[in-house]
């Protein structure tokens, strides 16, 4: 073969495969693109702009760009002459559900994982399925399951009756604390409706998934750093206190909102043990859009304001961290 | 101190499988309530959920075909983008990786919300489809997870070598990515498939009433108290997802996928 | 024009000079060995020639015909990598038998051919296992066999024996330069260990900073080394500093006879390999006093470790080339031959600012 020849062949051979790249390298990126940012931005760019939105009675609703709905949120629909915070309040109790159930979880998955981590990896391996059944559970069936232990007329209270337990608790005096607490009526202990049966609920539907944002973190830290210190006399909390808790406060504060943050839409848990007094915006979000007032721009503006209060919440923690690490 | 360390592990497994014990024996019941431990047990209500009730079959049909469709879905759209950012890197691939995993991101009601609106003007709401696409959407996040783990796994001299040996970019992902990535593909497929399974907010959201899954299904009947053919749901969920990632620990590397140090055993 | 050219071969990556522009000619059949200490842009220059890295600057000549702008899988030079790179989703066989896979021979063709080869390098009946149940050694000969499998006309080396322990890397050292030598391939290894060049290649190219210092045969590059860094980088040497004067070269204040061939008032590099001084009382030019400050016995050598007015030197005696009973703290006189000392120009600044 000929230079010439040879160099046309490769001249063919680039302008081949240049073709070939400009269909599936420069098409394919950019039909995908749009269809991801499509799906994944347009359902949220809806829920903002509905919330501005205005409800017809008797009827759906109508595009407009009106802050009624978010004057009502905050202050009430007949403000300035009355005020309102129910709204407020839903959104309080959100976030108080959410704070207490992320940090027992985490709180109570971090011993757990750093145990875990210590196991032979067919071990890990082992738990690591039972913990991803548990994850992914339905809440539906977890609420089902909690329902069924927490019931005034089965599970634990009829445990606890049937085995003197409560007159147990009524002798020792106990049982008026447990009252005082919403936890008993004057027969027996009861564990629904109360903050207690939703927090313990929320707070176990999160715990595997605090296990397995711990995990990574925790598997990946050295456990010849904690040798070290223990070969420099540190007991086993000084050492958990200095050097294990430091080295993973990262990815705690991380899981710890991770979770608070995909706690606040909690639903199911909380209609079913929270006192309907206390319940929260995820429970209004419903009732909006889907549920009895059919009120969807209202909805959309709870929405939205969940939504802005996770993201808010989010950069705090971030902030936090970084303000943290600086020092 | 180790003695304890069994004693904490062992009571969160207590705690961990009691709601779930508690429906497993639920399921038993002979009558139409729940109790617990069951009264008059029988094998019944599985008759029920698999074969005679219409509703369950219903459900448990549409749940089968959301889940297998939006698994499918999810992992074909996550491949380009998993590829794209780990051949290339560029920003597109990384705005994309993003924007995927967004929608897993935020409690799950605000994305259902919208999505809810989004088929109502697009004319899909209470479709099987518009479901499939819209637990697709949700879950992409997993299998761009897994995908890019098993990419990032890849020695790139493995590409310069098929490279050397005559090999086009086309034929090395052929003979070399794919088959290395293939177990953290299906991990991310059966990671999908069991939280589509089970997942409800969203689709309840987007069925708009004119169709059910069995989680849907259970959560429509909340109201009306529960029965133990929900329990023989629940148990049938319970034994896919443990047989699921049973598998996915068989074939491929939990602890790994899971983000644990490789060097470490 | 038989063999691989090298035209004016630069590569840049963003701002930095990996290579600078390069000359280099590989003849026909024979074994070179790029050497050089790491970052020294071998490896870069190894992955041109196989067409990974496109060059910033000239031109790849295989047999005349350029091939600079040919992607790597249509250059086909079959490559050995550093990790090996065998593909651990593919048994033994079906790694060797890749190339020709991907090219379409049938498939009773490639194992046949995969087997031969694994005959080859000393692995028949290995062919079904799995590649994690090879050891480091088995590893290399796999790899090695792989990349012979498709015929190339260039067979190239990445620091090949870098993950093999020290004995098997001799062993196999011989055992590939066999193999080459056998086979006749054109073949080019980067390694940066001077025993592995020296054991393996018809000629060595030194490198460092991206440029070829020196290139020739294995003893051209030990005896005549053209530059102090080539002098230092193989083997070892004694090095003093000085500049040229009328009758001879001044090291602080002492007068060496050396053959210069500089301007004077130059500064100059002067070296000597151990080997070459002598602690002996022929009569001669350049006996300078000398204190010992360290013996050591490394078996096969004695090394002497000395204080002079030069600075401090080493004097090496081969076993059996006569006893000497100095010790730390003797005083004696070391003689340096004229004919063995080599005088560089002193280093440019850029180079004596590492």
């Amino acid at each position: 073969m000929t230079v010439a020849e040879s160099l046309s062949e490769v001249a063919e051979e680039t302008t081949a495969s240049h073709r070939a790249s400009f269909r599936w390298q420069t098409v394919l990126p950019w039909a995908l693109a749009a269809v991801i940012i499509v799906l994944c931005l347009v359902p949220f760019f809806l829920v903002i702009a509905i919330s501005f939105g205005r409800k017809i009675e008797g009827a759906a609703w109508v595009w407009d760009f009106t802050f009624e709905n978010y004057q009502r949120f905050f202050v009430g629909t007949l403000w300035p002459d009355e005020v309102t915070f129910l709204y407020l309040q839903q959104l309080g109790y959100s976030f108080w559900y959410a704070v207490i159930a992320s940090l027992l979880a985490v709180m109570t998955a971090l011993p757990f994982t750093l145990l875990l981590t210590r196991l032979s990896r067919k071990a890990q391996a082992a738990w690591l399925v039972f913990i991803l059944s548990s994850l992914s559970l339905s809440e539906v069936f977890i609420v089902m399951g909690w329902d069924i232990l927490l019931s005034n007329n089965s599970g634990l209270p009829a445990l606890f009756k049937s085995t003197g337990l409560t007159q147990w608790l009524k002798d020792m005096g106990w049982f008026q604390v447990l009252r005082d607490w919403g936890l008993a009526n004057p027969r027996n202990v009861k564990f629904k409706t109360s903050e207690f049966a939703t927090i313990l609920t929320m707070s176990y539907l999160v715990w595997p998934y605090a296990v397995i944002l711990l995990y990574p973190a925790l598997s990946r830290m050295d456990p010849s750093l904690s040798e070290a210190a223990r070969t420099m006399g540190a007991s086993t909390s000084q050492v958990i206190r200095t050097v294990i808790l430091p080295s993973v406060r990262l990815p705690l504060v991380g899981t710890s909102l991770l979770l608070f943050v995909f706690l606040l839409g909690t639903y199911v848990a909380v209609t079913v043990f929270a006192d309907p007094a206390k319940h929260t915006t995820a429970v209004a979000i419903y009732t909006n859009i889907r549920g009895a007032n059919l009120n969807a721009p209202f909805g959309a503006t709870q929405a939205v304001i969940l939504l802005v209060s996770a993201s808010i919440c989010l950069t705090l923690g971030h902030m936090l961290n970084r303000w943290a690490e600086a020092r | 101190m180790k003695t304890l360390g069994h004693l904490y592990m062992a009571l969160a497994a207590l705690v961990l499988a009691l709601p779930i014990v508690v429906v497993c024996g639920a399921a038993l019941n002979g009558g139409r309530s729940m109790f617990f431990p069951p009264r008059d047990p029988t094998l019944a209500r599985f008759g029920e959920f698999f074969v005679s009730e219409p509703v369950w079959t219903t459900a448990l049909t549409n749940s089968v075909i959301v889940a297998i469709g939006a698994a499918t879905l999810a992992v074909l759209m996550a491949w380009p983008v998993a590829y794209m950012l780990w051949s290339t890197g560029s920003k597109l691939s990384k705005l994309l990786a993003g924007l995927g995993s967004l929608p897993f991101a935020v409690p799950p009601i605000v994305f259902g919300v919208g999505l809810g609106f989004f088929w109502g003007f697009l004319g899909g709401l209470g479709d099987l489809w518009a479901g499939v696409v819209s637990h697709a959407i949700l879950l992409m996040a997993l299998p761009l997870v897994t995908i890019s783990i098993g990419l990032q796994s890849i020695d790139r001299s493995h590409l310069d070598a098929a490279a050397t040996m005559g090999a086009t970019e086309a034929i090395a992902f052929r003979t070399v990515v794919l088959p290395q990535t293939v177990p953290y593909t299906i991990s991310g497929f059966f990671f999908v498939l069991v939280l589509s399974f089970n997942e409800f907010i969203v689709m309840f959201f987007v069925s708009a009433s004119s169709y059910a899954t069995v989680t849907l299904q259970i959560f429509n009947s909340l109201r009306n108290g529960y029965t133990p053919t929900m329990a023989v749901a629940a148990i049938t969920f319970i034994a896919v997802s443990v047989l699921v990632f049973s598998a996915v620990a068989r074939w491929g590397d939990l602890p790994r996928l899971m983000g644990a140090d490789q060097s470490r055993n | 024009m038989s063999g691989l050219h090298l035209k004016g071969i630069s590569k840049s990556f963003g701002g930095t000079r990996a290579v600078e522009p390069t000359d280099l000619t590989f003849a026909e059949g024979e074994l070179t060995a790029l050497l050089g200490p790491s970052g020294c842009g071998k490896t870069t220059l190894l992955r041109m020639i196989a067409g990974l890295e496109a060059p910033s600057t000239g031109s790849i000549l295989l047999s005349g015909r350029n091939i600079t702008e040919l992607p790597a899988h249509k250059r086909k030079f079959g490559m050995v990598f550093q990790s090996f790179a065998l593909f651990p989703h593919l048994t033994v066989r079906d790694n060797v038998a890749y190339s020709l896979a991907i090219s379409g021979t049938p498939r009773g063709d490639a194992a046949r051919k995969a087997d031969e080869l694994l005959d080859l390098v000393q692995l028949g009946g290995f062919g079904d296992r799995r590649i994690g149940e090879l050891s480091g050694g088995q590893r290399q000969r796999v790899a090695i066999a792989r990349a012979l499998a498709q015929e190339p006309d260039v067979f190239l080396l990445d620091e090949p024996m870098s993950a093999l322990d020290a004995k098997l890397r001799e062993e196999m050292q011989v055992e590939l330069r066999l193999l080459q030598q056998r086979l006749g391939i054109t073949t080019i290894v980067v390694t940066h260990d001077q025993r592995e060049a020296m054991t393996m290649a018809d000629s060595i190219v030194v490198m460092s900073n991206g440029r070829v210092e020196q290139m020739g045969s294995p003893q051209d590059i030990y005896h005549r080394p053209e530059n102090a860094f080539v002098a230092d980088f193989i083997g070892k040497a004694n090095f003093f500093d000085g500049i040229v004067r009328s009758d001879g070269i001044d090291v602080g204040g002492a007068m060496l006879t050396a053959p210069a061939e500089y301007l004077k008032g130059s500064p100059v590099r002067v070296a000597i390999r151990p080997e070459r001084a002598c602690l002996d009382t022929e009569p001669g030019p350049n006996r300078v006093a000398a204190n010992v400050t360290f013996v050591r016995d490394l078996g096969p050598v004695r090394e002497y470790h000395l204080k002079t007015d030069l600075g401090p030197v080493i004097v090496e005696y081969a076993l059996g080339e006569g006893e000497l009973a100095l010790k730390a703290g003797d005083t004696c006189e070391v003689r340096l031959p004229p004919d063995a000392l080599h005088v560089f120009p002193a280093d440019p600044p850029a180079m004596a600012a590492e």
